[in-house]
């Protein structure tokens, strides 16, 4: 039996930030950028999409007198991911 | 990458891969505190030993004078970390736990020396404190699973234990020059090397 993938993380810019915010406490907005080679744009309406559904936690602050963004991956956001990497498997596995 | 674009399966495994993977460079340690400190500690326990040989100078005289260049470095990264801070774009779990430990390390290395100089025998208390750096060599090399450093974890105990049944000071130096140079200067380079390799591929 097929559990639907969430379709909050299936979804190419936001898997690579949720797969990111997993293995690291916390990353700024540039770094997230740098590494996942989105647009600024883009990638400001895909965290607001995450941050909305619960799964990170954005810290706005100013650095430097510059602004700053901080994400972070919620206890939410951990549960979800690990519920969408078991369907995976079970979607691998069984095709 | 493109907005909302439709993913297979295999594609999201192929993305989590990459992306944790891309992580996972950010733990990795350029080991320049390792080649710093090893090299310090190495100069100071080689000089030792041919002071204790040649009788040049007095015989703790390099250790102070590694001492004095020990407190130099600390005002000097204080004073870095006061007014130009650098912090990175991204906060690891490992750093974190690095930096908590950073601090127990240096208590326990504080507590020893000064015990040294309450009168513990040098030939024991440098053994105590290769027990210390084997400790933190082990966790560093355990927490970025980085092999060189866990064998010179092992190897610095190694010296250790031997540092217990030497007579001489002599000894005991070339003891530690040994374990600093296999638990701190060569896992150092191998880390730098790696660090390197990492960022030079990444970009």
């Amino acid at each position: 039996m097929f559990n639907d993938l969430d379709p909050i993380l299936h979804s190419q810019l936001r898997l690579a930030v949720m797969s990111l915010l997993i293995s690291v406490k916390e990353a700024e907005f540039t770094f997230l950028k740098e590494k996942t080679n989105a647009t600024a744009g883009n990638l400001s309406v895909q965290i607001q999409k995450l941050k909305e559904a619960g799964y990170i936690e954005v810290i706005k602050q100013f650095k430097d007198n510059y602004p700053q963004t901080i994400c972070k991956i919620t206890p939410a956001g951990i549960k979800a991911f690990e519920e969408y990497v078991k369907n995976l498997q079970v979607y691998l596995t069984q095709k | 990458m493109e907005q909302e674009k439709k993913l297979t399966e295999r594609e999201s495994l192929l993305i989590i891969q990459q992306m944790i993977q891309t992580a996972k460079q950010e733990q990795k340690d350029d080991g320049k505190g390792w080649i710093l400190w090893g090299w310090l500690l190495f100069t100071a326990s080689v000089l030792t030993f041919i002071n204790l040989k040649t009788q040049w100078f007095s015989n703790n005289f390099f250790w102070n004078l590694f001492g004095i260049a020990s407190l130099a470095l600390l005002l000097f990264s204080t004073i870095r970390s006061l007014f130009f801070k650098k912090t990175g774009k991204v906060k690891t779990y490992t750093a974190e736990l690095f930096q908590k430990l950073n601090i127990g390390f240096f208590i326990s290395l504080l507590l020893i020396i000064v015990a040294i100089n309450r009168g513990v025998s040098p030939v024991l208390g440098f053994s105590l404190l290769l027990g210390l750096y084997g400790f933190w060599i082990l966790i560093y090399g355990a927490g970025l699973n980085f092999k060189p450093s866990i064998i010179g974890a092992y190897i610095t105990w190694a010296c250790a234990f031997a540092g217990l049944f030497v007579e001489t000071f002599d000894w005991t130096m070339l003891l530690h020059a040994t374990a600093v140079l296999l638990g701190y200067i060569i896992p150092g380079h191998l880390a730098n090397i790696e660090f390197k390799k990492a960022h030079w591929q990444e970009k």
